[in-house]
């Protein structure tokens, strides 16, 4: 089969994302036009919630979206919701997230509390947010709690409130914390309602974040085009590799299309080195192609973290799941037509709490946490 | 009797669904405005059925609910298993969804959301038809102009100004309005 001269079946996309830095990604690849030379053009669409994003790509009004790893997950497996065959298409994102405290629970921890004992000190049950159930930012707001002595379901009250509504509830005193992506931790910081405490490459480091998530039919059925997406998709994370290109998509990012966020509040998390904390890792788009393989380990961990904590009981074949959902062989006919290497099927990763992710056995990995729902 | 409550975080009129409900039979219960409202409408309230803005930032908020707490409702109404694509089509297109507690019978939930798709589906139709009126008014004021300007600089009479914008628009196959937009675009420079 000659793949370079398939032309794609769709030629229009239009692709949902959420008012994020992290949608970099998309942005680029609208407003430099990529799709061209691959023969798509893209639509962005903004989307007001994850729901609405899930919806949306199952009824077919969006064809494909910047999505939280874990929902792509959650719809597959039917949590608290619908149930669909989904696809991840590629990971577009590593790192980039954070968890910020109020400013007392922070400057406890900052003096020498342990976070256990500083989210003691409120006498209650303190309030969390994170972004989505089966979402990223839930996960890793429960696996660092988790890790510092925190039971997420039992010590702590965990809501999901719009991550732009954050700061302003920090203020109110509605919220204690929260978790998730950029730029609503530096907005938080800026309004001096918060401080970040954590950043999530320090929960895993370079973990999967945002993925190029659309329906499985539609990847079955249009795969010329799923290909030519993905092919548009890698352009654009390959020119944000960059530091001046980080800041010229942080100058568009601003605009009230697409964030209506001060750049000064997006630039220095986007930047390509440290992200301003040397504790961080930077968010990654390419990296030669290593952040974007979608592999089946990383899949799998989603899946070990709801059953870890309850939220998925049933008996089935994580590895088959994620085998069925992450594309990887649509991802390598795109990547080696764009000379693009495949990484190692298999990443090793320490996790904050010092355990180790292989993508190994899974059953013996999830028996290893102590604190589980 | 059902417990019922609305959303009304956008702009759609999620409010107005309340009268009609209520002369349902419903015990519509006090609107939340704000996700942190919402959180503790739904867990001190205990609401049966949610309507909400399919572009409402609140969703989020309910999904969590529905994940983590088993009375909290969950969204039903668009994709339940059977539902066929037609019909989360014309859902997701009205700007309607629906959360719903576990073990409802969807004949039970099925005449709120009835109310609330007609109730929006015959808003985009009012809206359609007044932007209809409105444009047509437009163009009458476009081609009374028009026909003036020709009575004015050709001393033709009123009869004689239309029909000639309307032998133009028939030529030109186009419609009078867009003959008289063009004439008076030109008389501007003469």
């Amino acid at each position: 089969m000659n793949i370079t001269s398939s032309q794609p079946e769709r030629t229009h996309l239009r692709l949902g994302f959420v008012a994020l830095s992290d949608a970099a990604p998309l942005a680029v690849a609208a407003l430099r036009d990529l799709g061209a030379r691959h023969g798509i053009s893209i639509e962005l669409c903004r989307q007001p919630s994850w729901a609405a994003v899930r919806d949306k790509l199952l009824s077919g009004e969006i064809d494909a979206a910047h999505a939280l790893y874990g929902l792509v997950y959650g719809v597959q497996l039917g949590i608290g919701g619908p149930q669909a065959d989904m696809a991840v298409l590629m990971v577009l994102n590593r790192n980039g997230q954070a968890i910020t405290l109020s400013r007392p629970l922070a400057d406890a921890i900052r003096n020498g509390a342990s976070v256990k004992e500083a989210l003691h000190s409120l006498g209650r049950p303190p309030v969390i947010a994170q972004t989505f159930p089966t979402g990223t930012h839930a996960m890793w707001l429960y696996y660092w709690l988790a890790a510092h002595g925190v039971h997420p379901l039992r010590d702590v009250q965990s809501i999901v409130i719009p991550p732009p509504r954050m700061a302003d509830a920090l203020v109110e005193g509605a919220l204690d914390g929260f978790c998730a992506g950029e730029p609503w931790h530096a907005v938080a910081e800026a309004r001096d309602a918060g401080r970040t405490v954590a950043y999530t490459s320090e929960i895993w480091p370079d973990h999967p974040e945002k993925v190029l998530a659309c329906r499985r039919d539609f990847a079955a059925l249009y795969p010329a085009t799923a290909r030519a997406l993905v092919r548009t998709m890698l352009d654009a994370c390959a020119w944000l590799d960059t530091r001046a290109h980080r800041e010229e998509i942080a100058e568009a990012l601003s605009s009230s299309a697409l964030l209506g966020v001060p750049r000064a509040l997006i630039e220095p998390r986007l930047a390509t080195s440290d992200g301003g904390d040397a504790r961080a890792l930077p968010v990654r788009f390419f990296d030669e192609g290593a952040v974007n393989y979608p592999r089946v380990s990383d899949g799998v961990w989603f899946i070990t973290q709801y059953r870890r904590w309850g939220m998925l009981g049933a008996d089935i074949d994580d590895a088959a799941i994620a085998a069925s959902v992450n594309q990887t062989a649509l991802y390598r006919e795109a990547a080696q037509a764009a000379g693009i290497a495949i990484p190692g099927e298999r990443r090793a990763a320490t996790f904050c709490d010092g355990r180790v992710w292989d993508g190994g056995d899974a059953a013996a990995y999830l028996a290893g946490f102590e604190i589980r729902a | 009797m059902l417990r019922v409550l609305l959303v009304t975080d956008t702009d759609k009129p999620i409010g107005d669904l309340r009268e009609q409900l209520a002369r349902m039979g419903y015990d519509m219960l006090a609107e939340a405005a704000a996700p942190s409202a919402l959180h503790k409408a739904v867990e001190s309230q205990k609401p049966d059925v949610v309507i909400i803005d399919t572009e409402s930032p609140s969703r989020d908020t309910l999904e969590q609910l529905a994940v983590m707490n088993k009375a909290a409702p969950r969204p039903v109404l668009m994709f339940s298993n059977d539902a066929d694509q037609q019909f989360i089509r014309a859902a997701v297109g009205a700007g309607v969804t629906a959360y719903s507690v576990e073990g409802l019978a969807p004949e039970r939930l099925a005449p709120i959301i009835e109310v609330a798709l007609a109730r929006f589906a015959h808003e985009a139709q009012l809206r359609q038809r007044l932007a209809k009126v409105e444009d047509e008014l437009e163009q009458r004021k476009v081609i009374d102009r028009a026909k003036r300007l020709l009575m004015d600089r050709r001393g033709m009479s009123e009869n004689e100004a239309y029909a000639a914008l309307r032998k133009r628009a028939m030529d030109q196959g186009v419609k009078v309005a867009e003959i008289a937009r063009q004439l008076l675009s030109m008389a501007d420079l003469l």
